[in-house]
């Protein structure tokens, strides 16, 4: 079926494209999508930190977004919606790699049980100003658990607010803040234990080129 | 107040402002001050990671466009079910279906003209072609059609016009190829008939998204890729009912 009349998609209120699109307007999917995919896009990159995966990540959540419109009745806001199917998108494949069906509260406690009590309250005399740049940062991130990962990426990356994020992981605004918090203690925990291997691996290239002076 | 019931308190309020006790004890511990300080420096990280602009290429666009006519979800000529982007940009299943399903009933060498074809054809794209004459030959088969296609995809690099004069060039050897089709063969034109149409609907998506960043190599590179299949599926067309003419 060929188009009725066209439209100027620029000109359309989310609002209204989101209309058009629930009754199968090609040029309101396209609007959706220009108004929301590089939010999106960045999100499934930083989750899962592979440009390749978060394309395919990305593309999944827009069709899902587009097969499941026609069900959106505005009771939340459409971002909202829209970030929390992505999110889902992305958790899903990332638990899906590590086999195991794990809530946001399990891996959190299963994390917690792993690190013992809180033992980075007063931990290693080691500060990490300085040391931690974007990219330590990204790859520190990739070593959390999904749950705490999808806090930390959305709060301190993305730049959303708890209560977005309680929307979006449908947990406690209370919860959304305890994961942040978790989530940057862990991040330290790792970011540290990277340092240390700096320190020793330039030591050990240090010994060695004293060794070899002699 | 202990470094505990601290840890507690930012945990509670990650980002909010220090009750009195806590910043009292702050100024007598030194390793919650060092804590305070670490998660200070990671914020400032993250804000920077998060000031990254990140673009999505533009394939997802056509991707998604391709897969939601496919499903129908949007209005617009219905593509089937089973075609995906990576199939017609990789010129597999199509051209398979287009030469009888599965693919052991094709003529080899209209599978090998072909595979050359495209071989040549991306090798030409890839140098970018300056230099064309201009007047090639309008008929004489497969070779035709593909001959006409690179230069036109060229010119279209620097034309707003994207690749409207290929598209009316491809549309006259479209109409050559079926009424070339031998009366009998009602599936061989049924069959090409529906892979043109969903060829001609990824030409039209990637010359929208060729509007809309005309300075994107990817999108153009998308375009050329779209028009090569057409070329393509033409020229295996005409190979085909050359072979059954004989």
């Amino acid at each position: 079926m060929a188009r009725t009349r066209p439209i100027d998609t620029v000109e359309l209120t989310e609002a209204e494209a989101i209309r058009r699109a629930q009754q199968g307007d090609a040029d309101a999917f396209e609007r959706i999508y220009r108004l929301h995919n590089r939010r999106v896009y960045a999100l499934c990159l930083r989750m899962v930190g592979n440009t390749a995966e978060a394309e395919d990540l990305a593309q999944e959540a827009f069709l899902q977004l587009f097969r499941k419109i026609a069900t959106f009745r505005g009771e939340s806001a459409f971002s909202t919606w829209l970030h929390r199917l992505s999110v889902n998108v992305v958790l899903m494949r990332l638990r899906k790699k590590t086999l195991a069906e794990t809530s946001l509260d399990e891996t959190a406690d299963a994390d917690e049980e792993s690190s013992g009590p809180r033992k980075d309250v007063g931990g290693p005399d080691l500060r990490l100003s300085g040391s931690v740049d974007r990219v330590n940062l990204e790859r520190a991130g990739e070593k959390l658990p999904p749950g705490y990962r999808s806090i930390f990426v959305l709060h301190d990356v993305q730049g959303y607010e708890h209560n977005e994020i309680a929307a979006i992981m449908k947990c406690s605004i209370g919860n959304s803040k305890s994961q942040l918090h978790k989530a940057r203690m862990r991040l330290r925990q790792l970011l540290q234990e990277n340092e240390r291997d700096r320190a020793r691996q330039e030591r050990q290239a240090a010994k060695g080129e004293t060794a070899g002076n002699r | 107040m202990q470094c505990v019931q601290f840890d507690k308190t930012v945990e509670n309020e990650p980002d909010g402002p220090l009750p009195a006790d806590a910043i009292l004890h702050l100024e007598t511990c030194p390793d919650c001050r060092l804590l305070r300080s670490d998660l200070d420096v990671i914020r400032a990280a993250s804000r920077e990671w998060g000031a990254e602009e990140l673009v999505p290429p533009p394939a997802i666009w056509v991707a998604l466009r391709a897969q939601h006519e496919s499903e129908g979800l949007i209005h617009g000529p219905q593509v089937p079910t089973h075609v995906q982007l990576g199939d017609s940009v990789g010129g597999k299943s199509w051209l398979t279906a287009l030469l009888g399903g599965s693919g052991t009933s094709a003529p080899r060498l209209s599978l090998a003209g072909a595979g050359c074809l495209l071989l040549v054809a991306s090798a030409l794209l890839g140098l970018q072609l300056r230099m064309y004459s201009g007047n090639v030959s309008s008929n004489a088969g497969s070779g035709g059609v593909l001959a006409r296609v690179l230069p036109a995809a060229d010119s279209a690099s620097a034309s707003p016009l994207l690749g409207l004069d290929l598209h009316q060039t491809l549309e006259g050897d479209m109409e050559r190829v079926m009424a070339s089709l031998p009366g009998q063969n009602a599936s061989l034109a049924m069959s090409l008939e529906e892979n043109l149409g969903i060829v001609d609907h990824l030409i039209a998506a990637c010359e929208k998204s060729m509007r809309e960043q005309p300075d994107n190599p990817a999108v153009r590179q998308y375009l050329y890729g779209a028009y090569q299949q057409k070329a393509v599926l033409l020229a295996t067309a005409i190979d085909r009912t050359t072979l059954e003419d004989r």
